[in-house]
């Protein structure tokens, strides 16, 4: 009992009327490295605010340490055992300078002055920022700031650090870092760690998986216990790693949560006997695809930020694109690549500093002027869009672009229905206000927005960032359709290997301002030692099969999704 | 675009200027704008201009830079010092057409307004270039802590203050975003008469008031999280601290003051 740090009795919470939490009794054991999985509105947060009484419950009970959160007078103690460290990482930095944010906690609590410098510096050192310390805060990473947020909370020196979706607005640099640093402190400093988040790849090497569900804890177990249960993790909208979906296909023990594992399971397999090699038939070699037209070329495409100061940077270094009409393409490339400033100049929002753009053979800076029309014609999606939405009812923000197409009232109406249904949108939402909607839904508005301005060539920059795994199938789904359907070219800029193994039919990598290589699916995900050189994942079951060729299977690496993956092993054993 | 506004003018160095602690900065510059007021002679003025050049000098702030902030200010000098040269009564007429007159006085006065007024605005300039935006709120919360006792909400006001200035640049950068998100839906924010002007702002407004809103109740949550509880009790990990070179500069400082008096004695 008295490794016992969190205990929670019969936790209920009402949020606005509805029942967010419907009884929650779990306990954290000190060291403990616990997450905690559900998809968006499944309580987990509102779960996690009641652990440092951010949140008091309105039934049952909350003890820290010992200590009841619904007591006032607990409450300086429990907040300095309990650090949190939350989802935007803009808004918990309070100061302008690094150092000065991470002792903020430590001069609420009147800690002596000589003492905090101490505290900030080992606290940054943990979080491996020293260098940082007396740099501006808004200039960091997004992984930066949330290092910073960590080293914050250390600095209190707390029993536990709860981790709410902090992870959920980074790419997957920061994300990796942050779970880095998190593991560490876990380890070397024993502190207890509780992982809020919808991505299951970050709770595979957790001690504890708890998955919560309309205000339920569905399952509690370690991670391989958690994860043989399929259904019940589909059910609660949040699909299984790739290794399990991959060993469920073939047939073989859910518990494979890592390459590695799932890798040795089916060679295991093999050798065993239970599944016995077949003769190969020769790989098929991919080829790329020709195409006779083109909506979108740039050529020698170049930007610099800051012309003629000391802060000029070259963001586009000379890129030559070519975007087939009529297809799903995808942008991959990590934070600071260039992709955003790119696409950016595909409407023209940006002017290039040098080169040329052509929109179905014509330069749309061609007159020196940006050619009318031009922002209609290829649409343009930003990341988390749902920010750009300022009417009274979604109806009339979806209205917004083509009005500014100056359309018949008529026209707008029928197309305002028509992006609408594309994106999923139920009717009766139409004439609600955007801000009363839920995140997924709000972020369906804003892309029927664009949609509603019928564009030839739709872009969207990280249409998915920080929605759980069925709000973002439900998008790209609703993409893809719309994109059969309406035969447009449609872009997705993502950090995601999977969505784009999933659905983009030719990829371009960019890298360093440049595009570094481009073509069918299938011949890119066959370069994946470049890929990671560059800093991008592959596809976890990309990674399985090249493990197996490691191990002697002779299988054809360039496979990318569950199915095709287990197609390919078949084709060698029998299973 | 927007990225481009400088905000905070400082410019980071390691003069003794900028050594200094940024109460001393505070108090002398107030001092010196006092003195600048209290010159009646010439020789009153050579002093302050000497002594802000040797600062400028000792800054290690280039004097274009100073030139450069007082652009905008450009007109106001001109309007102040034709005022003064029409509006000067008495003394020794030079030129008069129609209702305006000219006289000496009225020139020496111009030209002594232009001088207080340049030497004014560079010497302030030169503070705000030498000193941190937080180092300057933290000195004013040090130096107002006396009107604590007459119950001035001081900690809350300076909080305000440097937390307005942690989000100055996540603002614009948001601004500029939404600008591209509604340029991207076919708005146009550049032309059209006034009216249509502020009318085509909304989309920009409306999102940017609500993100403000939104990142103003997280911050709050994250900082009751983090253990605020207002001033009370709450320490600083960077005290200021006054050092010799700032014993130093108060000397010089008095020094400068007495100078300038005395020369209120002197024959004009």
């Amino acid at each position: 009992m008295d490794n016992i740090l969190i205990k929670t009795e019969n936790v209920t919470y009402t949020y606005e009327g509805e029942p967010a939490l419907r009884g929650i009794s779990l306990s954290f054991k000190h060291g403990e490295f616990a997450a905690i999985l559900g998809h968006n509105g499944s309580g987990k947060s509102t779960f996690a605010k009641t652990l440092n009484a951010l949140n008091i419950p309105g039934g049952g009970k909350v003890w820290v340490d010992g200590l009841d959160t619904s007591v006032e007078e607990n409450i300086p103690k429990i907040r300095a055992s309990v650090g949190m460290v939350f989802q935007n990482p803009d808004n918990q930095i309070v100061a302008s300078i690094v150092e000065d944010d991470v002792a903020f906690g430590c001069e609420n609590t009147g800690v002596d002055p000589a003492e905090i410098r101490g505290r900030v510096d080992d606290a940054l050192e943990a979080v491996r920022m020293s260098a940082f310390k007396t740099h501006a805060t808004h200039q960091l990473s997004g992984g930066q700031k949330q290092r910073v947020a960590i080293a914050g909370a250390i600095a209190a020196r707390p029993k536990c650090i709860v981790l709410d979706e902090s992870t959920a607005m980074l790419d997957p640099r920061g994300r990796a870092e942050v779970l880095e640093v998190a593991h560490r402190l876990n380890k070397e400093m024993g502190i207890t760690i509780i992982l809020i988040t919808h991505h299951m790849r970050e709770v595979i090497d957790a001690d504890r998986v708890i998955v919560f569900t309309d205000g339920f804890v569905l399952a509690d177990g370690t991670p391989q216990e958690v994860f043989v249960n399929t259904e019940i993790l589909d059910e609660a909208g949040l699909g299984v790693p790739d290794t399990v979906r991959l060993c469920e296909e073939l047939g073989l023990p859910l518990d494979a949560l890592n390459i590695d594992d799932c890798a040795e399971q089916i060679i295991g397999a093999v050798n065993s006997g239970a599944m016995s090699v077949q003769s190969a038939d020769e790989a098929e070699q991919p080829s790329d695809a020709v195409f006779d037209r083109y909506v979108l070329e740039t050529t020698e495409l170049k930007h610099l930020y800051s012309p003629d100061t000391p802060f000029e940077t070259e963001a586009l270094r000379g890129i030559d694109f070519k975007l087939p009409q009529g297809i799903f393409a995808g942008i991959i490339g990590h934070t600071g690549s260039g992709k955003s400033t790119f696409i950016q100049h595909l409407n023209g929002l940006l002017k290039p500093s040098s080169g040329r753009i052509l929109l179905n053979a014509e330069d749309i800076w061609g007159g020196g002027k940006i050619m009318p029309g031009v922002r209609g014609k290829v649409g343009l999606v930003f990341q988390y869009p749902e920010y750009q939405l300022f009417e009274e009812t979604c109806a009339k923000d979806i209205a917004f672009g083509p009005r500014n197409l100056k359309l018949s009232e008529a026209e707008i109406a029928e197309r305002v229905t028509e992006a609408a249904k594309f994106v999923g949108l139920k009717p009766d939402l139409l004439d609600k206000s955007p801000f009363a909607l839920s995140g997924g839904e709000k972020r369906r508005v804003a892309i029927a927005g664009v949609i509603a301005m019928r564009p030839d060539v739709l872009i969207l920059d990280e249409p998915t960032a920080g929605l759980d795994p069925s709000g973002s199938e439900f998008i790209l789904e609703n993409l893809r359709e719309y994109q059969l359907a309406t035969g447009c070219t449609l872009v997705l800029v993502t950090h995601s290997m999977e969505e784009i193994a999933e659905y983009a039919d030719i990829i371009y990598v960019f890298n360093d301002g440049n595009i570094e290589f481009s073509g069918a699916k299938e011949t890119i995900f066959a370069r994946s030692g470049r890929l990671r050189e560059i800093g991008l994942d592959i596809p976890e079951v990309t990674q399985v099969i090249l493990k197996l060729r490691e191990l002697g299977l002779p299988v054809n690496p360039s496979v990318y999704t569950v199915k095709k993956a287990a197609e390919e092993i078949k084709r060698y054993v029998k299973c | 675009m927007l990225k481009n506004i400088t905000l905070g003018q400082y410019f980071p160095g390691n003069s003794i200027i900028h050594r200094l602690d940024p109460r001393t900065k505070l108090i002398l510059t107030l001092v010196y704008i006092v003195v600048l007021f209290m010159c009646t002679n010439p020789s009153g003025y050579v002093i302050c201009l000497i002594v802000l050049c040797a600062c400028i000098a000792v800054s290690q702030i280039k004097p274009k830079l100073i030139l450069r902030g007082m652009k905008p200010l450009i007109i106001v000098i001109i309007i102040t010092g034709l005022l003064n040269v029409f509006y000067t009564r008495g003394g020794t007429v030079l030129a008069s057409f129609w209702v305006l007159t000219i006289t000496v006085e009225g020139i020496r006065n111009a030209i002594f307004m232009t001088l207080r007024i340049l030497m004014l605005v560079s010497g302030t300039f030169l503070m705000t270039y030498t000193t941190s935006p937080l180092a300057l709120t933290d000195a004013m919360e040090s130096l107002m802590n006396p009107l604590k006792k007459i119950k001035m909400p001081v900690h809350e006001l300076s909080m305000m203050m440097s937390i307005a200035l942690r989000f100055i640049p996540t603002l614009i950068e948001e601004t500029d975003k939404i600008m591209s998100a509604q340029k991207a839906r076919g708005a146009d924010f550049d032309s059209g008469n006034i009216l249509q002007k502020a009318k085509a702002l909304l989309p920009l407004l409306i999102p940017l008031f609500i993100s403000a809103f939104r990142r103003a109740d997280e911050l709050a949550v994250a900082m009751e999280a983090r253990g605020y509880h207002g001033g009370e009790g709450r320490t600083k990990m960077k005290q200021l601290r006054y050092t010799a070179s700032d014993a130093a500069a108060f000397v010089s400082g008095a020094a400068f003051t007495a100078a300038v008096i005395a020369t209120r004695f002197l024959p004009v």
